[in-house]
């Protein structure tokens, strides 16, 4: 057992945990994130990284304005992984249309300071050129423009500059207890570090519970009870930008889906139905899927010819407004102090939230952290800038200096922005590792080294949510190996973890491909199966892998 | 704002976050990418790839499921797309048929539209020389000298000169292409003495223009439709019911246009106009009416626009038209359907790059033992005739038009 002292412990690795990490370590404080799995590896990760405007919101002004803000803000802080999406909703009949004007209204209210017009009516001929795959009796659409980061790099982005201001990062490590005094007050944490297989102990006053959807089990092992209303989403991907613009449409049930164009892939999205599954293993189901292509048909009857490699699936940890349905729960959160109802003391718990708000919320739970530890410090996370933000990347000059391809050295800077002059960096050392390892993103063999050296990865799924490694239209097929081997060296694994490892990614690409397998799709999973089973001979290995739920059984 | 405004700013956000919608016509295209399975057979097929390597041309795979999956960032892939010669080789091997060729134009509009500064120097020359006079190359300043280098080019290999015609409903419109119109003018005259010996009712343009094709393959697509547009223009106004072309790449254009823009007149290569309108018959009595012909021994090459881009069933005419002819003896080059590397523009700002690729056909030629090579375009002719006369080879290179023409008889 490790014993060692902070100001506060942060459980969860989200895009909550990650921005209060952030926060409290550039306010000074001697701060530990600790993340059971890895980074942005739930809930976060799952989501289409829009910062909304928050326009489904009307009803709540003050959400409203506080996204506004918020988009301001990560326009300011982390331009580099920002994309403004513009998009359309179709409409075809009136009633649409008059059903429509209130969104309007409100969402034009803060439009000024995001630098985005206010909602705005197209002509029918205008919006088929624009979109052309459009149904051809659309009456009018609705335009306008929302903002989408990379929800993966954020989250790394905010635990790494938490770690450049002193915070520790631990990922992997699971909290088990709390150490909890006769006053009722919080001494210590005990978590089990998931790598080592041993069980570890810091001293902390206070902990902040970021755990998205199992902060009510977090509770739990201090004894606390909290209500939470889980909510099951899920989306459906597109190989690559199927749509020259967002599409939005409102579903058979009233509720609004979208299409929206994210990366190099497109994204339908989302299903809302209460859960009390696992999280971890949650697949999308047919329903689901049925429900987000019947819906988006309506207005563009080809979706369904359109390649699907893949759905995800999340959970949205919402506060426990019941008897409504999901669209009508506050997308405000809360911060339970449960030392305040005579619970323990120095726990705080979040609840609901947005991606866009992490940073607010951040902000406020630090603010009270500081007010429990006697501090006054200013928050300056919206003025700071994240790592890589810092200066405008001449992509073509870089590569005629390095002789990288200017499509490798773009997606990297869409990473990294600034910071990717260190992978280039070491190329000039190595440049055999200029080597393209994954083709379709594509990823270099520098920045896989990079990205093992100093973004704490310990797997291939950890090394897809820092650098997309298997996320296109292939799903792995050709980088798995590839990247499993320069992991293994960099790490030291042996033979059974690594191919352990390339199980487990496979397993967890596998997933999200089968719940949606067809079409095109299909041709890629009979090369993929060739290349796993036929070649690779990973059927008949005999390493110590145990089955994941949602793979079929011998 | 009213909807009218609305659209404007729409276009000008589009524009400032680089996306150019899909056109209708381009979604067949657009879709077919999709079904890449990033399988590489491609790969060992590209004739690019094999002769500069992957880390100079990333390939075809790599226009499939990386270069080519987001618009916004098209213009990042302008030091690979440029390099693509558009043969169709990567098409034609695929299991899964992703029209490669054509989503490279379209990434290349993209970068035209968004990033001209991008785009190759040598390819905005040619730009403007089509602005400029509506053709690819630059035409001559002086008509006497046009003439006189025409007439030397007829006296050198014996091909009598006949008038030009320009008259309405012809049966046949000649097209002769921009490069046999101001460059190879033997093929154009070629291609009008065979016509006359045949007696074919047929035109010229009043005003040749070019078919668009070079516009299209920059990325150029408003010229390429403008010029398109314009040439329906004319081969409605002549109330042709056939076009016919000596050029490869204006064969494909023209009989992709003619579908697209339903110009009523189908497009053919005078190949196939002879085997087809013609027939063998009277072609084998034509050819076997000259006197003595001398013994020659040729190799042929099979242009891209002609076997990939409209059907491999046209190179066969070739062929059997040539063993037709008295005195010629063929000898199959095992690269005869290698690209010669001046495709896609390619020759026109790299031409190390398309001068590398046309090597394996050299060598493979050389392994014929042929004295000449006959190619039905005059592109291919260009491309492969200069690299031969560099690399100090005697093989000799003749468009198939000139070479038929050089062997009919005198009209009687």
């Amino acid at each position: 057992m490790t014993d060692s002292k902070f100001d506060v412990v942060v459980i969860g690795g989200g895009s909550t945990g990650t921005a209060v990490a952030r926060d409290c370590a550039m306010r000074g404080l001697r701060t530990l994130l600790l993340e059971r799995d890895d980074i942005a590896s739930a809930t976060v990760g799952t989501c289409a990284g829009m910062i909304s405007s928050g326009l489904k919101y009307r009803d709540e002004p003050d959400i409203m304005k506080m996204c506004s803000t918020e988009v301001v803000y990560w326009n300011h802080i982390a331009r580099h992984i920002v994309m403004k999406n513009p998009i359309l909703a179709p409409l075809l009949d009136l009633s649409d249309a008059a059903s429509d004007s209130s969104y309007m209204e409100s969402y034009s209210e803060h439009v000024e300071e995001r630098d985005v017009p206010a909602m705005m009516f197209l002509t029918p001929d205008a919006t088929l050129e624009i979109e052309p795959m459009l149904h051809p009796e659309i009456i009018a659409s609705v335009y306008y423009e929302e903002y989408f980061i990379d929800p993966f790099r954020l989250c790394l982005l905010q635990a790494l500059d938490a770690r450049n201001h002193g915070a520790e990062i631990r990922t992997y490590c699971e909290v088990i207890d709390f150490e909890i005094n006769d006053k009722q007050e919080i001494e210590g944490v005990i978590f089990y570090n998931r790598v080592f297989g041993t069980t570890e102990r810091v001293t902390t006053k206070l902990v902040v519970n970021a755990a998205g959807p199992w902060a009510h089990k977090v509770a739990k092992s201090a004894k606390e009870e909290l209500h939470i209303r889980l909510n099951k989403g899920a989306h459906v991907i597109f190989d690559r930008r199927i749509v020259n613009t967002g599409i939005t449409v409102k579903a058979m049930d009233g509720r609004w889906v979208y299409l929206f164009p994210h990366e190099n892939t497109t994204l339908l999205g989302t299903t809302a139905l209460d859960t009390w599954e696992d999280p971890d293993t949650l697949v999308a189901s047919f329903d689901e899927i049925e429900y987000l292509l019947q819906s988006m048909e309506t207005v563009l009857p080809s979706i369904r010819e359109a390649r699907i490699i893949r759905t995800m699936t999340g959970v949205r940890p919402l506060v426990p407004d019941f008897k409504v349905p999901e669209r009508n729960v506050t997308r405000g959160y809360r911060i339970v102090d449960h030392g305040e109802n005579d619970g323990t003391k120095g726990l705080l718990s979040f609840l609901g939230g947005k991606l866009v708000t992490c940073r607010h919320m951040a902000e406020a739970v630090t603010d009270l952290v500081c007010e429990k530890l006697g501090k006054d410090i200013a928050c300056t996370t919206h003025e700071k800038p994240l790592p890589g933000n810092e200066d405008d990347v001449d992509i073509i000059a870089l590569s005629k200096e390095y002789d990288i391809s200017l499509h490798a050295l773009e997606r990297m800077r869409a990473r990294r922005g600034t910071e990717m002059l260190k992978v280039l960096e070491m190329t000039k050392e190595h440049p055999e590792w200029k080597t393209t390892i994954c083709t379709c993103e594509p990823i270099i063999e520098a920045e896989i080294r990079l990205s093992i050296r100093e973004e704490f990865p310990q797997t291939l799924n950890d090394l897809r949510r820092r650098l997309r490694l298997g996320t296109g239209p292939c799903q792995g097929t050709f980088c798995t190996y590839k990247a499993a081997s320069i992991l293994s060296e960099e790490l030291g694994l042996a033979g059974d973890d690594f191919l352990v490892d390339i199980l487990d990614f496979r397993a967890e690409r596998w997933k999200g491909i089968r719940q949606s397998m067809r079409g095109e799709q299909l041709a890629q999973e009979e090369l993929a199966q060739g290349m796993y089973a036929c070649v690779g001979n990973l059927d008949q290995s005999d390493v110590d892998y145990d089955l994941k739920p949602w793979e079929e059984g011998h | 704002m009213d909807e009218n405004e609305a659209f404007e700013y729409v276009k000008s956000t589009l524009k400032k976050e680089k996306i150019t919608p899909y056109h209708s016509d381009e979604l067949e295209i657009v879709k077919s990418i999709g079904a890449c399975i990033n399988c590489g057979l491609c790969i060992n097929h590209c004739p690019v790839v094999a002769s500069v390597g992957l880390d100079r041309f990333s390939g075809p795979r790599s226009i499939a499921v990386e270069l080519s999956r987001s618009p916004p960032e098209f213009w990042a892939t302008a030091d690979k797309v440029y390099l693509c010669t558009g043969c169709g080789t990567c098409r034609e091997v695929c299991p899964k048929n992703v029209n490669i060729p054509e989503i490279v134009n379209i990434v290349r509009a993209n970068i035209f539209e968004h990033r001209p500064d991008l785009v190759p120097k040598g390819l905005m020359i040619v730009k403007e020389i089509i602005e400029e006079h509506n053709l690819a190359f630059e035409p001559w300043e002086d008509k006497e000298e046009k003439e006189e280098s025409r007439d030397m080019r007829l006296e050198r290999l014996g091909i009598p000169y006949i008038p030009d015609v320009v008259k309405e409903n012809a049966e046949v419109l000649f097209y002769p292409g921009c490069q046999a119109e101001e460059r190879a003018q033997e093929v154009r005259e070629a291609a009008k003495a065979i016509l006359d010996y045949f007696d074919v009712d047929y035109t010229l343009l009043d005003e040749f223009s070019c078919c668009s094709l070079p516009s299209h393959l920059m990325g150029d697509a408003k010229t390429a439709r403008n010029l398109a547009h314009q040439l329906k223009g004319k081969v409605k106004k002549l109330g042709v019911k056939k076009v016919v072309t000596t050029c490869a790449g204006c064969t494909s254009n023209l009989a992709d246009l003619s579908v697209r823009d339903e110009w009523g007149a189908p497009a053919y290569h005078l190949l196939e106009y002879l085997v087809e309108e013609i027939g063998f018959e009277k072609l084998a009595d034509a050819l076997k009416k000259v006197a003595k012909p001398n013994d020659v021994h040729v190799s042929v090459h099979d242009p891209c626009h002609l076997i990939r881009h409209t059907s491999r069933q046209v190179m066969e005419h070739a062929l059997n038209i040539l063993r037709l002819m008295p005195g010629v003896r063929v000898t199959e080059s095992v690269e005869h359907d290698n690209c010669c590397g001046g495709g896609g523009m390619v020759s026109f700002h790299a031409s190390e790059v398309a001068n590398s690729v046309v090597q394996e056909n050299m060598m493979a030629l050389e392994k014929t033992g042929a004295e000449r090579l006959v190619t039905p375009c005059p592109l291919c002719t260009a491309q492969i005739e200069n690299n031969l006369f560099k690399s100090g080879s005697s093989i000799e290179v003749d468009d198939l038009t000139v070479f038929i023409a050089q062997r009919l008889p005198k009209k009687e």
